[in-house]
Formats: structure tokens, sequence, C-alpha cells
């Protein structure tokens, strides 16, 4: 039996981030073989940007998929507006922006946040964005996901049959 | 411009890039990886090699990406198929790859692979 996967960040390929089932609840929530997942966390290379005033668009290609992210930079927007779905794991305005500025084409990036639905389509909420200079980092990556879906993300959820 | 329509560059070694492989389509967005042999500043094509197999890199639509000979690049674009098969990629996305462990990268890339094929064969089922 797997432990529970909607409190963490799991790692996970594009393919597999943009296969996941999407349940239309009153909040849409995702699944990957049956287990609810929320948050993901991404390594792959900027192909795409778009900085308005309010939110950074980008597009991360890890090879298997490209994964539109946003990240939200007016924060005094959300507060006003979106109370509820802050939390204290958010960034603030300056880290928003700080991390803003490392989002660049060609740039390697390992990318942390929530899976949400945006017209259709599953994208992440960016939590936070970490520049990755040596390429090795995304070898190692691929390598966690694969091993990590084998040996976790695959295992049946606890209410399962044969689920031990 | 974030764009929906882009598809993901799918990393390839430069010896399966040959006429007979799948990969080897008209417009096929690829992930090439290999050490800078030459540059031509005149026409911005770049030439690398991996092994004893080399590619031609179209680089004018890149920018922000300085080249020296020996280092290595990954590019991401689309390849375009000349006449007598010649091939050459027409990057939108480029960059140094120095330290790049080459043999775990294509070893990695392998098991990458058996991991989304399975993945694949599971949604179908």
């Amino acid at each position: 039996m797997g432990p529970p996967l909607h409190l963490v960040h799991i790692k996970i390929l594009a393919a597999d981030l943009l296969s996941l089932t999407v349940l239309q609840t009153s909040r849409p929530s995702f699944l990957r073989r049956g287990r609810t997942v929320t948050r993901a966390e991404l390594v792959g290379i900027v192909v795409s940007r778009d900085r308005r005033e309010k939110f950074l668009r980008f597009l991360i290609d890890d090879g298997t998929g490209c994964v539109p992210c946003v990240l939200w930079l007016n924060h005094q927007y959300l507060n006003a507006n979106v109370s509820s779905e802050l939390s204290a794991s958010d960034p603030n305005a300056e880290m928003a922006l700080k991390m803003s500025e490392e989002v660049c084409l060609g740039t390697l990036l390992r990318v942390r946040g929530k899976i949400v639905m945006y017209r259709g389509a599953i994208q992440i909420a960016v939590r936070d964005v970490v520049l990755e200079k040596d390429p090795n980092v995304e070898v190692l990556h691929w390598l966690q996901c694969v091993r990590l879906a084998k040996e976790c993300y695959d295992l049946p959820p606890p209410s399962a049959p044969g689920a031990t | 411009m974030v764009s929906a329509g882009i598809k993901p560059g799918v990393p390839v070694i430069l010896r399966e890039l040959e006429p007979s492989s799948e990969m080897f389509k008209q417009g096929a967005s690829l992930r090439v990886t290999g050490i800078l042999q030459s540059y031509d500043m005149d026409s911005a094509t770049a030439v690398i090699k991996d092994g004893s197999v080399s590619l031609k890199i179209d680089t004018q639509n890149l920018r922000d990406v300085s080249f020296r000979t020996n280092s290595a690049y990954q590019f991401i674009g689309e390849l375009q198929i000349h006449a007598d098969n010649e091939a050459i990629l027409q990057a939108r996305i480029g960059r140094n790859v120095d330290g790049l462990d080459l043999n775990l990268y294509q070893s990695a890339l392998l098991i990458q692979r058996e991991q989304e094929a399975k993945l694949r064969s599971s949604r179908r089922t």
C-alpha cells in the first residue's frame, strides 16, 4: 500500500503529469493510478515565456511533454480576491519577482507547485523556481521519476483491493 | 509568448537520426546534444558531433548563446530535411551543457523511454 501523495510534491515527468485523471468536482482533483495528487515537481528547459503585469506564464519542456506554468506576481490582487487559496508556503511578491527573473528561455529549471486546471488543460501554479546550473540534474530527475513511480507512486491506493 | 501549440523536443542521440529512423521526419521537434565542431557566423550554422555522427544546426533564431568549439551544446528545434536526406535542425532553444555526462545522459534516456512506453500502454488498457 502506498503512502498518501496529496501532501507532497511528486517528482513527475511531463507526459505523466499531463495524462493525470481529472475529477470534475467543485474544485478539480487529480488522480494518478487511483491516488490523489495535488502538487508536482518538474525539471526541464524553459521553451516559452510570457510576462504580464500580474503573472508570468512559461512552458517547461522535459523531453516528454511541455507543461504550462504560471507564477503569480500581483500578490495584492491575490490577497484581495482569493485569500482562501493562500497559505504560508505561497511566495510573497518579492520572492515571486526574484523567481521570475530566473525564468529565461533555454534555462534549466526545477519548478514546484500546485496542479491546477486552466481552460481545460493541466498546468502548474508555481510555488518555487530554482535555476539548475548543472545539466546532470535533469538526468537525475528523470531517473528519480522512474524509480519513484515504480517504488512508490504506482503502489495501489489504501482502499484498493489487494492493498496491504 | 506561451503557446499551447509548442511540441516538446524529443531527446534523440545523433546516431539515431538516420533516414530509416522513425525520428527522421520533416518538422519533427527534437532535442539534440553534441560537441560543437564549428560555427559559421555568416550563415549562423553550427555543426555538433556525437561520436562519429554530426548534425548541422541553424542558430539564426537563437539569442544570448555564445558558441565555443569543443564545448557541449543542446538544441531544441525542428528537423528540416533537404535533398539527399541532408538534415539540419532549425533551433529555437540552445544551451551550453558543459559538464553533462553524455554516457549517463544516453543511458538515462533509454530508461526514460521505457517508462514513457509503459505509461502509454497502461493508458490504452
